[in-house]
Order: C-alpha cells, then sequence, then structure tokens
C-alpha cells in the first residue's frame, strides 16, 4: 500500500467523523502526520488503524474501543483532556495542542 | 466523439455517490458518480474479485463488501486490504474452527492489488468509457 495515499483516506474518513463530535485534527502538523503513519502501518499489520498509542490485547471487544478515532468509547475522558489520548484529535477551540496535558483518567475524576 | 469511446450509461442513470456495474466489450467494469464526476473502474475487487457496485462509494473512495478493502476510483490504487472478520461471541464448533483457521492462514497469503481504471467522458447525456 501506499503510505501518503493511505494517510490521505484515513485523512478524509476521520475528518468525517470527529467534526460532529466537536473534534478537529490537531493544528501540529507534523504530530499529526507521524501519527497517521504509525496508524497505516498498524493497519497493514492488523487489518486495522488502532491508535497508535494503545497495546493491542487481541482481546476483540476491548481492541475496537482503540480503533481509531476512538473518540466515542472514551468521550468523557476525552473531553476532559480536550484531546484524545494520542493528541491526534483535539477540541475544536483548541490552537495550542502543546498546552494540553496527556492525563491518564483517574487524573480527571474518572474511573 | 473519439473512436475509442463508446456509451455506457446516461449520465442520470447514477446519483452522485452511486456506482454502477456494466459489460463493454467483455470488460466488466464499475462508473462511479464521484459528486458530478465518472470514473469507471474495474468490477472485480483486487483482493479476492468480488463486485465493488456491491460495496459503497464515500468521495473517491470505493469499498469492497466482502472485506472492506478499499480503493481510489480516480486512479485504481489500492488504498487498504481486508479488515479481520468478527468471530463472534460464540465457540464454534472444533471442526468448523479448525476449517476457518485454515481459511485465515491461505488468506494471509492473498495480497490486495491495485484495479484497472478506464478512461470515461461525459457528452450529451451519455457516460462514455473507453474500454
Amino acid at each position: 500500500m501506499d503510505m501518503e495515499s493511505r494517510k490521505k483516506a484515513l485523512r478524509y474518513f476521520y475528518d468525517k467523523v470527529v467534526g460532529p463530535l466537536g473534534f478537529k485534527f490537531t493544528p501540529d502538523t507534523e504530530l499529526a502526520d507521524f501519527l497517521l503513519e504509525q496508524e497505516v502501518m498498524l493497519e497493514d499489520k492488523h487489518g486495522v488503524p488502532f491508535c497508535p498509542c494503545q497495546p493491542v490485547r487481541h482481546d476483540r471487544a476491548r481492541d475496537m474501543q482503540i480503533v481509531c478515532p476512538c473518540i466515542p468509547f472514551h468521550r468523557q475522558h476525552f473531553d476532559a483532556i480536550k484531546r484524545c489520548w494520542c493528541g491526534l484529535f483535539v477540541h475544536q477551540d483548541v490552537t495550542d495542542p502543546d498546552s494540553l496535558p496527556q492525563l491518564p483518567p483517574k487524573d480527571v475524576g474518572l474511573g | 466523439m473519439g473512436d475509442k469511446f463508446v456509451r455506457a450509461i446516461g449520465s442520470d442513470e447514477i446519483a452522485p455517490g452511486g456506482m454502477k456495474a456494466v459489460e463493454i466489450e467483455g470488460h466488466e467494469m464499475v462508473i462511479c458518480n464521484c459528486g458530478g464526476t465518472y470514473y469507471a473502474i474495474e468490477r472485480r475487487c483486487g483482493h479476492m474479485n468480488a463486485p465493488l457496485e456491491m460495496g459503497t462509494l464515500d468521495g473517491k473512495f470505493a469499498t469492497c463488501a466482502m472485506h472492506c478493502a478499499q480503493f481510489d476510483v480516480t486512479t485504481g490504487q489500492a488504498l487498504s486490504g481486508p479488515v479481520p472478520a468478527d468471530p463472534g461471541h460464540e465457540s464454534l464448533p472444533p471442526r468448523m474452527a479448525a476449517y476457518l483457521q485454515y481459511v485465515d492462514m491461505l488468506m494471509q497469503h492473498v495480497r490486495t492489488e491495485s484495479i484497472r481504471t478506464y478512461e470515461t467522458k461525459v457528452e450529451a447525456g451519455w457516460v462514455l468509457v473507453a474500454p
């Protein structure tokens, strides 16, 4: 598969999903490009573009919750930190993604 | 009209986002309406030959209904291979499980190839294709 073409296709599909959820691609284009590249490689290996920051545990029910964009499965958590776990998506009002810490659920009063 | 082009379908036969299979001079192809621009691709999926018009077209991306392999209809380029099947929650009888494991092993050796595209143009209410 061609890396650049697949990255463009994933961008197209993700854009349609994350917008209505109140998210957008991170304005850090270098980071977005890197993360998409990792996802293409994960898709090549597993058949599914998993989140590059989460381990694949070969437990289908759990693994389906880390298929990018995984926002619907972790909505409360990501709304609290205004970004998804890996930072590919941020809340639509975010202009400085570097200012958003990657906090685990327990640190934002969840789980 | 150039000599190599032949009428495939009327330009009002497919709504935007739709696909239709046709056979022209022995070539099985799918005409895709991408927001009013027409593209023609080989009908058979580059993964396991399933008919692509039974899948979906989103923008310029066609997804096969059989294993969800995706293709760019403007270039025919294969963008992704098959998505793993959902085994469900019920355990299968051992012989069936062993058979599916064997099929999975075979499937791992199946490559998803890019597919052929055909030149198109619209003229006098017809979508013309060069087979």
